[in-house]
């Protein structure tokens, strides 16, 4: 069996990087150090690890202070429970615009054993919609060490860097690619359909691609990567020379990146599109792959989606 | 209001405090009076230009906003670890801050009776772009965790700015208090002062009425934090009480007893 990469062990390497570098970097968590591996860092840096208890709300507010008085807190958590300080995001970071990167793990169906508790589905469309946010979401590891550094050390400003668990299988690791805020990038040219999406849905849309180019359909690949601020311009061209959109996310159909991309097109080049997400809470399963299946957000269901809109015609009809 | 000076010795449960106050401190404690008095009549101009202001809530934390800002919140310095910060967490007294600041020329008078209007600096909740306001408020318990972060990173540093917070007791429903005084105690943020404007209302009514909370003194010292008293418009009794609690090596907060119509007559029930 292949032995993926894992979003957490990666995560907790590039927490203890940045602390290397910058000695104001702190890291807050409520109780999940070891499952999002915040541990790591609060291991090498005792008094820049602060763990708040399990008490989310207070979390934010806490790391909105830390900012406030100068530190750059990296909030970790699981992104169905971060979701649980919505309203302190709202308005104790993003209103202030202070410097809190929020760092939320075992998002979509990763936390594939725990079931509709803890499988966050909604929390791109919370986020995405607070003014001040940046929302990233990388595809694989190669996508998160891309990002990670600018995003904490460059990059001023409040940031929702949404990641997986474990399962984090290989979509941009041969790309070169300089990651920059706001940016979306081609991981497959294509002419005939373009499939959008984060995370590790494009996995599966790399795959979708390869099995549709046997068809004879050729597929560009879209890593939106950026959910906010969007890139509005590549989504227009690759949408522009492909007729056709086709969107896959691990998140629902409402608020998320379909309707990002939506919003673009509709308003700047209106093209057939399709949105591939959930549509409904999660459940458990054994295995996170074995969810992306059962949800319908595989290689198969793409390929399938792709087909029906070739076939009903899309640019030309 | 002067007579305020005789007060002391009946107004405040003082635990074991040293007497703080000199001959010397007389015209300062005049000054902060003086300047409540104007401040209070420049509420009550806001007041008559814009029925929107939470008055009664602005007017059971004016003392408490007007002693902390002109004796205690020092801003003299630009680093944010080595200068006080206030924290107006019962965000809907801002036109008490606002009364304050327009005393002390941080804001021109002139702006005070625009509050909400869009050409305002001044809106009902304070906002960080308003001259002196230090963290944006508005939604309760949450300028307590704030607080909570500042003091930490202050400590952590070993900065020597302090920060005081401001709550109301109504406030105290919010799950976020506890899950922010539990912490700073854990914590042991020394550097840390909370003032409860304990004015015995919230916004459906009492706090009889809508949920009691006689307990919340003792829940904080359960948790670990110095608890105090005070009467909350009686500016010596506050001094003595922020002066013991400046010693405390544990995080502290005064409950300061208030009324709502603290020299008004008219009150507002219609301002949400």
């Amino acid at each position: 069996m292949l032995v993926y990469k894992s979003f957490r062990e990666e995560l907790g390497k590039l927490l203890v990087e940045v602390g290397e570098k910058v000695e104001n970097v702190v890291v807050v968590t409520a109780d999940v150090g070891k499952p999002t591996r915040a541990i790591m860092f609060g291991e090498r840096f005792k008094d820049r690890y602060f763990n708040v208890g399990i008490a989310e709300q207070h979390m934010i507010g806490f790391a909105a202070g830390l900012a406030a008085a100068g530190a750059i807190p990296i909030v970790t958590g699981f992104a169905v429970f971060i979701m649980r300080g919505w309203e302190q995001i709202r308005n104790s970071v993003a209103r202030m615009n202070l410097n809190v990167k929020i760092v939320a793990t075992h998002a979509g169906y990763s936390d594939h054993a725990d079931g509709a508790s803890h499988q966050a589905l909604e929390d791109i469309a919370l986020m995405r919609t607070l003014p001040n946010m940046v929302v990233v979401v990388p595809a694989d590891v190669a996508d998160l060490r891309r990002c990670f550094e600018k995003l904490v050390l460059r990059y001023r400003g409040p940031v929702y860097l949404r990641l997986g668990r474990d399962y984090a299988p290989p979509v941009t690791e041969d790309i070169d690619y300089e990651y920059e805020v706001g940016k979306a990038y081609l991981i497959r040219e294509g002419y005939d359909v373009a499939i959008m999406g984060v995370g590790v849905v494009l996995h599966e849309a790399l795959k979708a691609a390869e099995e549709l180019a046997r068809l004879g359909i050729s597929t560009a690949v879209v890593n939106i990567l950026n959910v906010k601020p969007i890139d509005v311009e590549a989504i227009v061209s690759v949408a522009k020379k492909t007729g056709r959109v086709i969107v896959v996310e691990e998140h629902m159909v409402y608020g998320g990146v379909g309707g990002a991309v939506a919003e673009v097109l509709a308003q700047r080049c209106p093209v057939p599109m399709r949105v591939i997400g959930a549509e409904t809470f999660g459940r458990s399963a054994r295995s996170h792959e074995e969810l992306l299946s059962y949800y319908c957000l595989d290689r198969r269901s793409i390929v399938k989606v792709a087909l029906e809109m070739v076939k009903s015609g899309g640019r030309d009809s | 209001m002067f007579g305020a000076l005789n007060g002391i010795s009946t107004t405040v449960v003082r635990g074991d405090a040293k007497p703080i106050l000199k001959l010397g401190e007389v015209v300062e404690l005049e000054k902060i009076v003086a300047v409540i008095e104007e401040a209070r009549k420049n509420l009550l101009t806001m007041y008559e230009h814009e029925k929107h202001v939470h008055l009664d809530s602005s007017l059971s934390s004016l003392e408490i906003i007007a002693t902390l800002l002109l004796r205690y919140v020092k801003k003299s310095s630009a680093d944010p670890v080595n200068r006080d910060w206030l924290i107006l967490s019962k965000g809907h007294a801002a036109p008490a801050l606002y009364a304050v600041l327009a005393e002390l020329g941080a804001i021109t008078k002139s702006e005070l009776v625009k509050i909400n209007s869009t050409t305002s600096v001044l809106q009902n909740h304070p906002e960080i772009t308003t001259p002196c306001v230090d963290i944006s408020t508005g939604s309760l318990a949450q300028g307590l965790s704030i607080g909570v972060g500042i003091a930490t990173w202050i400590k952590r540093v070993g900065g020597s700015g302090r920060v005081y917070t401001i709550i109301g007791d109504g406030e105290q429903d919010e799950g976020q208090v506890w899950e922010a005084i539990t912490h700073a105690a854990a914590l042991g943020l020394d550097n840390l002062i909370v003032i409860v404007d304990w004015n015995g209302h919230q916004l459906d009514g009492s706090t009889k009425e809508v949920k009691p909370k006689d307990y919340l003194p003792f829940v904080w010292r359960a948790v670990g934090w110095k608890v105090l008293w005070a009467n909350g418009h009686n500016v010596p009794s506050l001094i003595i009480a922020i002066e013991e609690a400046l010693e405390s090596d544990r995080p502290v907060v005064i409950f300061a007893q208030t009324s709502r119509k603290n020299g008004a007559h008219e009150a507002n029930s219609n301002v949400s």
